[in-house]
């Protein structure tokens, strides 16, 4: 009898490009893994506020290493990431409450079109250099993910509203109780338990978690540090092919899901 | 005809448990991908002060997240990683000059020994929650990993000396050149620029950067193939 799938929730802000990353991977993993994935819009700027934590691109040099790193992980697993010009005005400045007060709305009226919407937001500021902040920004992206216009400007209208601002605050607050110091967050649950996962460079760990039923095992120590000698190459490419199977996880071969971009569809 | 090996320098401190997952990782690796991997022992303090970045353990969840994290870590990475009691007295109090001192020393005279003599301090700190800030300590650890009891005496005694303590200083502002902010960071050269990658968590961004494959934080090796037979 097939296990029922485990509920996997992602909080995230289209304010961070790291939180698109994470989006991506497990939206592609949601059709091969046994999950529930629940995606959560969530302000940044809340967690931030409330942990104590500091974006990293305060940092001079941090900042200057996260947009090659966004480059490099952008090219790797295939998400167009471009740095907008002035990033620190775009993220510090402008932020994305009102952007994401609209993918809460989207959440509570029609959820099956969040994905989308996320994405055509995060395609504006993360790769266009577009704005996410005014009306008329979100209005397009909404459009664009296939909302009518009607449907769009009620979903604008009700951003206004204490039940759509008191949800964004709430699902922040659930972040923080949560441990958030920062996004992306994934929460799994397992055999009752939850266990958070901070970025999205905690992909393939979390895939051994899934694999592994987050088990309690008390860790085998390494008992024999000595390496192996170089192994001759047919031995390399045996070991190759019978291992690359499990890592195809984040294996560029395997991002055919989504078509070239530029159109902003979703599969 | 083979390429030559692509070198690449990992930059680390013992005081820093990533640093000791992406140091495992990349032992590993070091008979896997062509690559000739050398270790350069740095002074995470001096990184971190340099940079003005802040050391993680000072944002109350990100150290409660820290210490959840590593232990899930350490099994997935198949290292025997165990937080310290008092977290902050050791990483902030007691920190780690005086080991990187001798890991110097040792980098200079026996750079042979240094993959080993990390690793037994690491242990002590990270695995055994053992001190590596009194002289004994690190003259424990060095012949754990081989030293005679007279070696281990002189490369301690050398670590005083400006030669040992400038040749930290100058791995640190290295580090530091190359735009570090945190350890570990790795550091290689490709069409004529050099790249680092910060993290344990870019391993895989590594591989694919250098035309390798990824098999994961612990790669099969010869030994369990052929006992497999």
């Amino acid at each position: 009898m097939a296990s029922l799938p485990r509920k996997l929730e992602l909080f995230y802000d289209v304010l961070s490009p790291y939180s698109w990353l994470g989006f991506e991977i497990l939206c592609r993993y949601r059709n091969f893994w046994n999950i529930d994935l629940q995606l959560h819009p969530t302000l940044i700027a809340g967690i931030m506020k409330d942990s104590g934590n500091k974006p990293p691109a305060l940092v001079p040099r941090r900042g200057k290493y996260l947009s090659k790193d966004l480059q490099r992980l952008g090219n790797f697993y295939q998400v167009p990431i471009q740095i907008p010009k002035d990033f620190l005005f775009v993220m510090l400045e402008k932020g994305s409450l009102t952007a994401m007060r609209f993918l809460t709305a989207v959440n509570m009226e029609c959820p099956e079109m969040l994905e989308r919407v996320s994405r055509e937001l995060w395609m504006r500021i993360w790769s266009r250099d577009e704005d996410i902040t005014e009306p008329q920004s979100i209005l397009a992206a909404a459009k664009k993910a296939g909302l009518f216009e009607d449907q769009a400007k009620g979903l604008l209208e009700r951003c206004s509203t204490e039940e759509v601002k008191k949800k964004l605050r709430e699902t922040t607050e659930t972040a923080c109780k949560y441990g958030a110091f920062g996004l992306p967050m994934v929460v799994v649950h397992v055999d009752n338990k939850s266990h958070m996962l901070f970025g999205s460079d905690r992909m393939e760990l979390l895939a051994h978690l899934l694999e592994r039923r987050l088990k309690k095992k008390k860790t085998q120590p390494v008992k024999n540090y000595d390496h192996a000698p170089p192994a001759p190459p047919i031995v390399l490419c045996l070991n190759i092919l019978t291992q690359r199977h499990k890592y195809r996880l984040l294996s560029r071969h395997h991002y055919s899901l989504l078509p070239l971009w530029g159109g902003g569809e979703s599969p | 005809m083979a390429s030559l090996p692509r070198k690449l320098e990992l930059f680390y401190d013992v005081l820093s448990p990533y640093s000791w997952l992406g140091f495992e990782v990349l032992c590993r690796y070091q008979n896997i991908w062509n690559i000739s991997l050398k270790l350069r022992p740095s002074f995470l303090a001096g990184i971190m002060r340099d940079s003005g970045n802040l050391r993680p353990v000072f944002v109350p969840r990100k150290k409660k997240y820290l210490k959840d994290e590593l232990q899930y870590l350490a099994e997935f990475y198949q290292v025997p990683l165990v937080i310290p009691r008092d977290l902050r007295g050791v990483v902030i109090d007691k920190g780690s000059l005086d080991a990187m001192r001798f890991l110097s020393s040792v980098e200079i005279k026996n750079p042979e020994m240094l993959e080993k003599v990390s690793r037994e301090l690491w242990m002590r700190i990270w695995s055994r929650d053992e001190d590596i800030t009194e002289p004994q300590s690190i003259q424990i650890a060095a012949e754990k990993a081989g030293f005679s009891e007279e070696q281990a005496k002189g490369l301690l005694e050398r670590c005083s000396t400006e030669e040992v303590k400038e040749k930290l200083r100058e791995t640190t502002d290295t580090a530091c050149k190359y735009g570090a902010f945190g350890l570990p960071t790795v550091l290689f050269h490709m069409d004529d620029k050099s790249h680092i990658l910060f993290g344990s968590d870019r391993l895989e961004l590594l591989a694919h950067l250098l035309g390798e494959q990824w098999l994961g934080p612990v790669p099969s090796t010869v030994k369990s193939k052929l006992s497999a037979i």
